[in-house]
């Protein structure tokens, strides 16, 4: 994976609006879309199906945008960061829009991996009187249910501001538990509790921090 | 008037449906819809997103409209089924994508007609607007709703669903007809008034301007329409772009998220194909050929990509590699693409080995499959349809695909053709048991393990504008009988046999060949649950069956029922310009297993297309022959005498277009 020709550049982008409601598919192809589309010199495998070098961060649940999303992609020759900063948001739409550009090391940890601790920021529909956070979380994955105990990948506590929540996840090597599942059951329990009316429902979910873990 | 936006309320339903992209616009590169004085058309495609957004006529005439002075255009796709359902809960209208606005508020709607299964969507489609299903039932403030596309050649299952139905090709037509609308709503002209104006636009049917005649009037008068008023076209030719080779083969393109049908960059390089095959509708319905030049591509082709990020090219059409520039053509572009890990693919290969070496040319070293189309398993059965095509052509193209590396191979077919028997349908068999042959002779011994050969029928379907317009359908449960034969007759593990489902070609097939009385069996086969026929998980055969019976239709006697070629059908008053003499002589020389060669490598077959669209054949060289073939002594003359075929003694000399552009001809008097 790691080759010191390559020249690797670690994109910062946002996922905003409409756009939060594509897929992590969707938005991979739309990212490879924009960096041909801005002309710069991306490496290509080799092999049978030659296609661009390029590495995705930790997926989003689909209706879940971010603000510090980012994408490594291998570069044949050097950009100057900026150069190529701003040769991809004139190839990018605003809701998909890169933020950041620079270069990191080659044996840098992978993209997918490389920062498992998530923050996420969610406005409700209204704000309840008190939050009901759940102790396990019961999911669905391959057919077969699994219990999920919710305090093995919550990191600190769960804040509560208004209608504003904010909590960080972290991700194991083993599983992980999905941000959008997590509130989704929080909110039911909340509901149950009667700390707020049936209906309940975030209007703007969005990851607002990625980072390794310590 | 500024359109509405829908936006607030759809939304919330996105976290409820499945692939909320279908929904979103925002795409790269698509336009920001009308501005508040604009006209305004909405552009539909009677299906989902991912297979609406692909389509190149929404595409074409989305631009034109937009690239005309005062007049805006959006999109609007079919939801799929859970999005519909959700929004007749929720009461939320059809929406467009650009400005999210109800279609209903258009000022005119087009619904394109790509193909025959798609009649129940289009009702679906306005029943989802809030527009009525009937052009009678509309008020002065709805839409006019507009139809085109290629089921435009037999209108009339769709005719009283459509204010008009535009016939040919639309790309200077569309904003013809808008034009008129525009101008007599802005003179505050009555619904009527416009239809009868819309009646004098070249290429159009206003089906609600002429009575439908019974079937013995009908055969009497010659047709099954009669004009209401002396103004009004008792024929309806087909239009034709004629700029098409000379205009710019880059035309702007909105790339999706979602993954579409043929996700990639489209660059038409020719349209029209001559070939002559009796069952194609399509080699009728778009000629004469139109070839653009290969500085015009190749430029396309780079721009397109640079535009739009697209990491793969097709050079579309219907027959690409006839191309009289083809291997010019792939070899620059592939050149422009070099190292850029881009995908150049080239659909409708030439069954012949020049057809794989061009297909070689542009795999790299990934080789999937090669499918070519042989439609008939014996010689004398590919003569009666007219596909110019050996033995010899198929296995050289084997042999060459095989050699160069290729390991798997799809050969279409058809069942059912007119005058097929059983051995023709063994003979599907063992052409492709010997194609494996061939495949495996070509192989190294140690990969023939990986050689798979699959056979893939379709069944006949009559087309209207076909020499095989006068045949009938078999029937369902014979299809089943011949497809049971033909995998009887295949011994090879290795070759496996697919088969498209009969019940709905059986639809399709009176879709293609009903008058107006089928229209209804449409509307109640939707009111009883029929959409998405396409879709082989939701074709509803209880619905359309029970629709026959509710209503007495006898639906199998409209597919299967086969004419003389001096009876009046359905849609004599369309032409696609091709004579309907050319037709009858076509499928006369069907019987008799003779072929007609194709006028763009050999003789014209004065098919009657030029001198009645005053256009002409546009090559930009000489198309290469197949290896070992010889060009007819006197090329360009008319295969039969005037006084036999009656309708070429106009038929004008087509034209070779020299590399520069200008148009030498290369003609002889056509006497």
């Amino acid at each position: 994976m790691a080759d010191p020709r390559l020249f690797r550049l670690r994109v910062t982008f946002r996922e905003t609006g409409r756009l939060a409601l594509l897929s992590h598919l969707e938005v991979a192809r739309a990212l490879e879309r924009a960096v041909r589309r801005a002309n710069l010199p991306y490496a290509v495998s080799q092999g049978f199906s030659p296609h661009m070098r390029i590495a995705f961060g930790a997926a989003l649940p689909v209706g879940v945008g971010g603000t510090a999303e980012f994408f490594d992609l291998f570069l044949t020759k050097y950009v100057a960061a900026p150069k190529a900063l701003a040769a991809l948001q004139a190839a990018s739409p605003a809701d998909l829009y890169p933020t950041d550009a620079r270069y990191i090391e080659a044996r840098d940890a992978a993209a997918s991996v490389a920062c498992p601790i998530s923050t996420y920021e969610v406005r409700l529909s209204e704000a309840p009187t008190a939050l009901v956070v759940p102790e396990t979380i019961t999911v669905v994955r391959k057919k077969k249910e699994k219990t999920l105990v919710v305090e093995e990948f919550l990191v600190g506590p769960v804040s509560h501001e208004g209608d504003t929540l904010r909590f960080t996840l972290e991700a194991k090597p083993t599983g992980s538990l999905r941000a959008d599942a997590f509130v989704r059951e929080l909110i039911a329990a909340t509901v149950a509790a009667g700390h707020a009316a049936d209906g309940l429902h975030p209007v703007n979910f969005m990851r607002v921090d990625q980072r390794a873990a310590e | 008037m500024a359109l509405s936006n829908l936006w607030p309320v759809v939304e919330p339903l996105l976290s409820r449906i499945e692939r909320p992209a279908r929904y979103l616009n925002h795409e790269w590169g698509c336009a920001p819809g009308p501005a508040e004085d604009d006209f305004s058309f909405c552009m539909i495609y009677p299906d989902t997103y991912e297979l609406g957004q692909a389509n190149q006529a929404v595409r074409i005439l989305v631009n034109a409209v937009n690239a005309t002075e005062g007049m805006g255009a959006e999109r609007a796709f079919l939801p799929a089924v859970d999005m519909a359902d959700l929004m007749r809960q929720e009461q939320v209208p059809l929406f467009s994508l650009e400005s999210c606005a109800p279609v209903r508020e258009f000022d005119a709607v087009g619904i394109t007609l790509p193909h025959e299964l798609a009649a129940t969507n289009v009702l679906e489609t306005l029943d989802l607007a809030g527009i009525p299903l009937r052009t009678e039932d509309r008020a002065e403030d709805d839409p006019l709703v507009l139809g085109g596309g290629p089921c435009a050649y037999n209108p009339e299952p769709y005719a009283p669903f459509f204010d008009a139905i535009m016939v040919g090709e639309g790309e200077e037509q569309l904003p013809e007809v808008l034009g008129v609308i525009r101008t007599l709503r802005a003179e505050g002209a009555p619904r009527a008034a416009i239809l009868r104006a819309l009646a004098q636009v070249g290429g159009v049917y206003v089906p609600s301007l002429y009575r439908w005649r019974s079937e013995e009037e009908a055969q009497e008068a010659g047709s099954w329409v009669e004009p209401l008023f002396e103004d009004v076209p008792p024929v309806v030719h087909k239009r034709v772009f004629e700029g098409f080779a000379d205009s710019d083969a880059f035309e702007p393109m909105i790339v999706p998220y979602t993954e579409v049908v043929h996700d990639r960059l489209n660059v038409e390089i020719l349209r029209g194909c001559a070939r002559g095959c009796r069952f194609c509708q399509a080699g009728m319905m778009y000629r004469p050929v139109r070839e653009r030049s290969a500085d015009n591509i190749v430029s396309a082709v780079t721009r397109g990509l640079a535009e739009t990020g697209y990491d793969e090219v097709s050079l579309t059409s219907l027959s690409s590699t006839d191309h009289s520039q083809i291997a010019e053509i792939l070899t620059r572009v592939n050149g422009a693409c070099a190292g850029q890990g881009i995908r150049i693919s080239v659909p409708s290969q030439r069954l012949d080995s020049f057809g794989v070496e061009m297909a070689e040319l542009v795999a790299g070293q990934k080789k999937g499959g090669l499918t070519f189309a042989p439609e008939a398993g014996t010689q004398r059965l590919r003569d009666v349809i007219n596909k110019n095509v050996t033995e010899d052509d198929l296995f050289s193209a084997i042999d060459a695909a095989f050699a160069a590396g290729w390991r798997r191979c799809k050969l279409y077919f058809m069942v059912g053709l007119p005058t097929e028997t059983d051995d023709d349908i063994k003979g599907i068999a063992s052409l492709a048991q010997r194609a494996y042959d061939r495949a495996k002779a070509a192989v190294p011994p140690e990969q023939r393990g990986s050689i798979r050969m699959s056979v893939s029928c379709a069944v006949f379907v009559p087309k209207a504008q076909t020499p095989f317009q006068w045949d009938g359908q078999i029937s369902p449960e014979e299809t089943l009988r011949r497809v049971g034969l033909l995998k009887r007759s295949v011994k090879y593990k290795a070759v496996d046999v697919h088969y498209h489902d009969p019940k709905t070609s059986f639809v399709e097939a009176v879709m293609s060949r009903g008058g107006r009385e089928v229209a209804d069996w449409v509307e109640e086969a939707w009111k009883r649950g029929a959409r998405f026929d396409a879709w082989t998980e939701l074709f509803n055969e209880e619905a359309w069956n029970g629709a026959a019976e509710a209503l007495g239709i006898d639906s199998a006697a409209i597919a299967q029922a086969e004419y003389p070629t001096d009876y009046v059908l359905p849609w004599t008053h369309i032409t696609a310009a091709v004579s309907p003499r050319f037709l009858a002589r076509e499928r006369r020389r069907a019987a008799e297993g003779v072929t007609t060669p194709d006028c763009t490598f050999d003789q014209c077959s004065a098919c009657g297309a030029c001198p009645t669209l005053g256009a002409d054949i546009e090559l930009q060289e000489e198309r290469p022959l197949k290896e070992g073939e010889t060009r007819a002594a006197n090329p360009y003359r008319v295969i039969e005498s005037a006084a036999e075929g009656g309708d070429a003694v106009e038929a004008a000399a087509p034209a070779v277009a020299a590399a520069d552009g200008s148009t030498a001809t290369d003609s002889q008097e056509v006497r």
